[in-house]
């Protein structure tokens, strides 16, 4: 089980933000933007290996002492972000690669919706639930 | 190479080198020994592997032991490792003799105890001393070597062999000892191989059983690590380096294991608390019994980098090293592993320093990007584990250790251990020891690392993870009251928070900016942050309120006018233009702001304004907007990487007009930053739109102002931008993009010159009217338009002004957009016609040409009527005017001819429009008046009765006026006294007489009966010439004969008499050879009077039709 789940848009800012524990939310935001460096180093042209995969899941980015960050890329270029634990051993790249494709099928989703403005902050009530039922693994 | 083995000697705890042993004559083994085992690893020798492993070249090292039976392995040992791998018989014996009788019992005998072992690795060397002499004397077969291999190595021939002394000729025994050498390290190669694959097999059965109750990893560890070892020494470091890295992994594996099935005990082992935190040591290490965790991880990680470093990968090594630091801590969490405060910290800050030193050792001018794109992350992590050991003991700026945190130094410094590092370069435990001591070296060491975190990051573009270190640096700056830096890094981060568009980052760090501000009593600043802070939808309605009753508090102690970025403070939703897009000038502009407060409550802004740019010519990389409508839409930036591309297809022709070739192009797109720190400009006030009613109080939420200006400059504005001073406080927005632009024009004044709805008659002063519009800009009063007519045209503007041709008209004070009528008077002369004014304006340099038709007020026309001698005038006059004109006195004027009026002249007439009036005299002239006669008709006019009369003046020649020629003309029945009737021959009766006063030379005259042709018929001839001679009868008659064709009152055919010019007189008198025809010239109307003229016969009908 994740414990944060980030959807940042092709410019770089915050769509939609999930934390478990709200109380941590504000130092995950801190943690998740700084792995945008890290993705777009990934995303980079110049760098050859990331641009000849056509995979989307950018895998492990980088780990702090408490936690550890996954990216994935959409080819719109929205990327997701995942957080687990760092004490959390049992999720395996493939748990958190399935985690994202969840995520990312109800993104698409979500921006399928007539009365969502593509690029707005998401705000569905329903989507926050789906993703924390994803990310903590009850989905 | 060679060097690194060396140093790596050092380290060896255990020596890993294969055992070789030696028997026979050890005298003669013992001055080789040294040459032997330094030749050994001078050369790499292929090594093959079973299971397809790839060949690799390997130096092998030997240590060389006597030989001895009870240190040989027992047959299916595992750890022949460890075991004399490779045995030697050495002999120098040189007489078969001596061989026979002893050496080769000796050699049987060591060859029994080796076979017992099932040992077949061994070699047999006879050192010969080189002897040139004896070297010649000698049979073939029949040396101690022959005998040797006779006797032992007849199927092994490589078992024995012969070397030169080399001890004592140089020169030629050195093939020879290459020789042995190659032979050594082939054969104890094999040996070592078979020994490797035996101990490799052992680990991986030792491996299988890890799970089973008793095993325990250090045991294992310690046999992994042989072959680890075995394989350094081989150099083979990458696969040593496996060996460590399934060593580090297995026991992760176990750690990880242990929380979910606690079936390791041997784990437990590791469960006792911490005692000891000494740094990390990549150089020499080496692994205590029974080691804490943190010592096992430290010598693992210490093996796995010193093997990296043997094979140059240095940076592989650093980013190791976070994840190693992480497993540690991690798998302290897991085992519960208990620590005294800080122990963990001041070991973490250790290792990672260590790494860091080590780096730097290997960071070279071409590899900064490879070492700052692997040390960043550590150097942050140092100092973060830094800060927080001074936390822990009191080291932080502001405050002081208390005996408490003063012991826990101790026992911190005290569990680190000694280290001593070189003079110049203090090893890390030495630097944290110093730290720890002292408040100003801690300050010093943690902005020291920070900063090279900040910098590394940066340099390898990871700008948001340097922002994020500098937000740590700015706290401990403002811990330090070193507000100005603390203020940079918060700025910089929120600028960098803000281009991402993490709103809530944003303004949690506007709250730490003001607070920095506020510290540093930078009210400017600090209102401006404040504002920030109080709109951040993101923020606690609370904190957004008191950080509102801050800003408000302070706002008037504002000392200066303070910029401010829009940002989300307010939010423009809507733009709008009321009314057209192209205005005159003059106009006011009005628009419409739809603006949203975030403030939490009502603010009151004392100004409000919409800024106008100009703009000379439309800007291609700027976006316009067509309409007069921006709405939140077409607000929103959009970054140009993420628009979609405009693709248009291309189509190529070839000159027949075939497609050639197709393809899409896109145009490219201009790629502009996003404008997030604005440009201040200077506000021009004359070129901003202000709020109808100021101040303005705009409340939470949606507000609309209406904004207006008047424009009195002609231009092409745009809306640029809207800003909104609060006191002190100015708020700007962004510029409106795309652009509305709004074309003020102008409409330039003119002049027209108009004539009434009556046509313009020349000779009579008539009103026109000149109007002048002003347009939409004013003209200098005292200007003048002059008006220049053409001759003969006069103008003035009032009665007593002089007629003139060259008017000046003052401008005058007129307002704009307003329209004035002067009258003009002109006066054309009499009978002229055209006529053109000029009209020259101040504002235009090409004068306006209006062209004036006028008519006569009157036309005339005069007719000469003869009765005989007597001669009368007609006069005819026609009015031509629309009103009626006035006259009076006509008046017939004639030079030396008397003239009487035959008509009765009134006072005054009205001649109306198209009617005519005639006047009639008789001239009563004399024999002796002239041919010609000037004359001249004068005639008062005028149009109205108030004007006074004007001279009309008609001048006309009389010319050829007295009668010539009388002609006279009777029709009469050709039979007597018998009525004339139709169709029968009637005789015309022609009657000309010469009156002329002068008849003293030939005339001669034709006449032409010109009868109306269904009237009468001309019988015979028509024509005819009768000549006047001097002296002759005055009288001429002719006879013709005419035929009335209808009845009734028949009026006589005409006759015309014309002046004959006979053919020969004309050419003798004018010389000329053509004109041989004769000539008529027809007379003036005066000179022929025509009696007959009125006349007219009674006609009868024909007979026959009278009597049928």
């Amino acid at each position: 089980m994740a414990v944060c789940a980030a959807i940042v848009g092709k410019d770089n800012s915050p769509k939609y933000f999930c934390c478990i524990n709200p109380d941590e939310e504000l130092s995950y935001q801190y943690k998740v933007l700084s792995s945008l460096d890290i993705i777009e180093e990934r995303l980079n042209p110049a760098n050859k290996n990331a641009s000849e995969s056509k995979e989307l899941f950018l895998g492990h980015l980088y780990s702090l002492e408490t936690c550890k960050l996954y990216g994935y890329v959409t080819n719109t270029k929205i990327k997701l972000i995942i957080v687990v634990n760092a004490m959390n051993l049992t999720l395996k790249d493939n748990d958190i690669r399935s985690m994202f494709q969840k995520i990312h099928s109800e993104y698409a989703d979500m921006v399928s919706n007539p009365f969502y403005i593509p690029g707005e902050p998401i705000t569905s009530k329903l989507f926050d639930s789906t993703i924390k039922g994803i990310i903590t693994g009850t989905v | 190479m060679n060097g690194t083995i060396e140093n790596e000697k050092k380290n060896h705890r255990i020596d890993r080198r294969p055992i070789v042993t030696c028997a026979g004559e050890l005298e003669v083994f013992s001055p080789i020994e040294e040459a032997l085992s330094n030749s050994l690893p001078s050369d790499s020798c292929e090594w093959r592997r079973s299971l397809g492993r790839p060949v690799r070249n390997v130096r092998i090292e030997a240590s060389f032991n006597p030989f001895s039976p009870a240190a040989l392995p027992k047959p299916a040992q595992w750890d022949l490792i460890r075991k004399p791998l490779f045995h030697t018989y050495w002999t120098e014996c040189n007489d078969v003799d001596l061989y026979k009788t002893t050496v080769r019992e000796d050699i049987e005998n060591w060859l029994k105890e080796l076979s017992s072992r099932e040992i077949t690795d061994w070699l047999i060397v006879v050192v010969e001393n080189f002897d040139g002499k004896r070297a010649k004397q000698l049979i073939p077969r029949t040396t101690v070597l022959d005998k040797i291999r006779a006797d032992f190595t007849v199927k092994q021939g490589d078992r024995c062999i012969s070397v030169i002394n080399p001890g004592k000729a140089e020169n030629k025994t050195a093939e020879s000892w290459r020789g042995l050498v190659g032979r050594v390290r082939h054969l104890l190669l094999v040996a070592y191989a078979r020994a490797v694959s035996r101990l490799e097999d052992y680990v991986r059965y030792q491996r299988e059983k890890r799970n089973e109750p008793g095993w325990n990893f250090m045991n294992y560890f310690y046999l992994q690590e042989e072959l680890a070892q075995v394989l350094q020494m081989l150099g083979l470091h990458d696969e040593a380096l496996v060996q460590y890295d399934e060593l580090d992994a297995l026991f992760s594996q176990c750690v990880t294991n242990f929380s979910a099935s606690n079936t390791a005990k041997w784990l437990c082992h590791f469960q006792r608390p911490l005692e000891k935190w000494h740094g990390l040591k990549l150089t020499t290490c080496r692994l205590e019994d029974s080691p804490s965790l943190l010592e096992l991880r430290a010598y693992i990680f210490a093996r796995q980098a010193q093997m990296l470093l043997s094979l140059k990968k240095i940076w592989d090594m650093a980013s190791r090293c976070l994840p190693f630091l992480y497993t540690c801590v991690r798998e302290l969490n897991i085992l519960e592993i208990t620590a005294p405060p800080g122990a963990l910290w001041c070991w973490l800050f250790l290792a990672s320093m260590e790494v860091l030193q080590a780096c730097d050792k290997h960071n070279q001018a071409d590899q900064v990007e490879e070492y700052s794109l692997h040390t960043a992350s550590l150097w942050m992590y140092a100092s973060q584990n830094l800060r927080n050991l001074a936390e822990l003991c009191g080291l932080m700026p502001q405050s002081v250790p208390s005996s408490e945190q003063l012991h826990i130094v101790v026992s911190l410094s005290a569990g680190m251990g000694d280290n001593p590092g070189s003079g110049s370069q203090p090893s890390p435990t030495d630097r944290l020891k110093e730290v720890l001591c002292s408040q100003e070296a801690f300050i010093k060491t943690y902005l020291e690392l920070a900063e090279l975190a900040m910098g590394t990051f940066k340099h390898i573009g990871r700008l948001r993870m340097a922002r994020l270190v500098g937000k740590e640096v700015a706290s401990f700056y403002l811990l330090l009251d070193q507000t100005q830096k603390a203020a940079a890094f918060l700025g910089d981060a929120v600028r960098t928070f803000e281009s991402d568009g993490w709103h809530e980052l944003v303004a949690q760090t506007q709250v730490a900016l003001a607070d920095c501000h506020k510290k540093a009593n930078d009210i400017n600043k600090f209102v401006a942050a404040c504002a920030v802070v109080s709109t951040a939808l993101e923020m606690d309605t609370l904190i957004r309120w008191s950080y509102f009753d801050e800003m408000t508090k302070y706002l008037n102690k504002l000392d200066k006018l303070v910029n401010l970025p829009f940002n989300d403070i307010f939010k423009i939703h809507l733009v709008r233009v009321v009314g057209d897009l192209t205005m005159m000038q003059g106009d006011n502009l009005i628009v419409e702001l739809s603006l949203e407060s975030n403030f939490p409550k009502e603010i009151l802004c004392s100004y409000v304004s919409l800024a106008l740019g100009k703009e000379d010519q439309p800007n291609a990389n700027i976006k316009y907007n067509s309409g007069k409508l921006l709405t939140n839409k077409d607000l929103k930036w959009q970054d140009p990487f993420l628009q979609r591309l405009k693709i248009e297809k291309i189509l190529d022709y070839k000159q027949d007009k075939q497609l050639a070739s197709s393809g899409v192009t896109t145009s490219t797109n201009v790629f502009h930053r996003k404008d997030s720190a604005l440009a201040l400009k200077k506000t021009d006030s004359s070129m901003t739109l202000e709020a109808d009613k100021l101040p303005v109080l705009l409340t939470p939420g949606m507000n609309l102002i209406k904004l207006n200006r008047r424009i009195s400059d002609i231009a092409r504005y745009y809306l640029d931008y809207v800003d909104i001073h609060i006191d002190n406080l100015l708020l700007i927005s962004p510029q409106l993009l795309p652009r509305i632009t709004i074309n003020v024009c102008e409409e330039s004044p003119s002049v027209r010159l108009y004539k009434r709805a009556a046509p313009l008659i020349s000779g009579i002063e008539q009103v026109m009217n000149l109007i002048l519009t002003i347009g939409s800009y004013l003209i200098e009063p005292k200007s003048t338009i002059r008006l220049t007519s053409s001759p003969g045209l006069y103008l003035r503007i009032d009665l007593d002004q002089p007629l003139t041709n060259n008017l000046d008209i003052e401008i005058g004070d007129k307002p704009t957009f307003s329209s004035t009528k002067i009258p003009i008077r002109v006066l054309a002369d009499l009978l002229t016609k055209e006529h053109q004014v000029t009209i020259h304006v101040p504002w235009i340099t090409k004068p306006t040409v209006v062209s004036l038709s006028f008519s006569t007020p009157m036309s005339t026309t005069w007719r000469l009527f003869t009765v005989v001698h007597r001669k009368f005038i007609q006069v005819n006059v026609v009015g031509h005017c629309v009103d009626n004109l006035l006259v009076q006195g006509p008046d017939l004027k004639m030079k030396d001819v008397n003239i009487s009026p035959k008509h009765t002249v009134d006072s005054s007439l009205i001649i109306s429009n198209g009617l005519s009036y005639s006047f009639l005299w008789e001239l009563l002239y004399q024999e002796t008046s002239l041919n010609s006669i000037k004359t001249e008709f004068n005639l008062q006019y005028k149009l109205s009765e108030s004007d006074s009369y004007k001279l009309y003046q008609y001048f006309f020649d009389i010319t050829d006026y007295k009668t010539l020629y009388i002609v006279d003309a009777a029709v009469e029945s050709a039979k007597e006294n018998e009525f004339c009737r139709v169709g029968v021959v009637c005789h015309l009766y022609l009657s000309i007489t010469d009156i002329s006063p002068n008849n003293c030379e030939n005339r001669s005259v034709m006449y032409e009966v010109l009868a109306e042709q269904n009237v009468w018929a001309v019988c015979g001839r028509t024509a005819g010439v009768v000549s006047f001679n001097s002296g002759s009868s005055d009288n001429q008659d002719v006879v013709l004969d005419v035929m009335p064709l209808t009845s009734g009152y028949l009026p006589l055919p005409l006759v015309r008499i014309s002046k004959y010019i006979p053919a020969e007189q004309m050419s003798t008198e004018k010389n000329s050879k053509f004109d041989i025809q004769p000539k008529l010239e027809p007379f003036s109307s005066g000179q022929v009077y025509n009696k007959s003229k009125g006349k007219q016969i009674h006609v009868l009908a024909t007979v026959s039709e009278g009597n049928s």
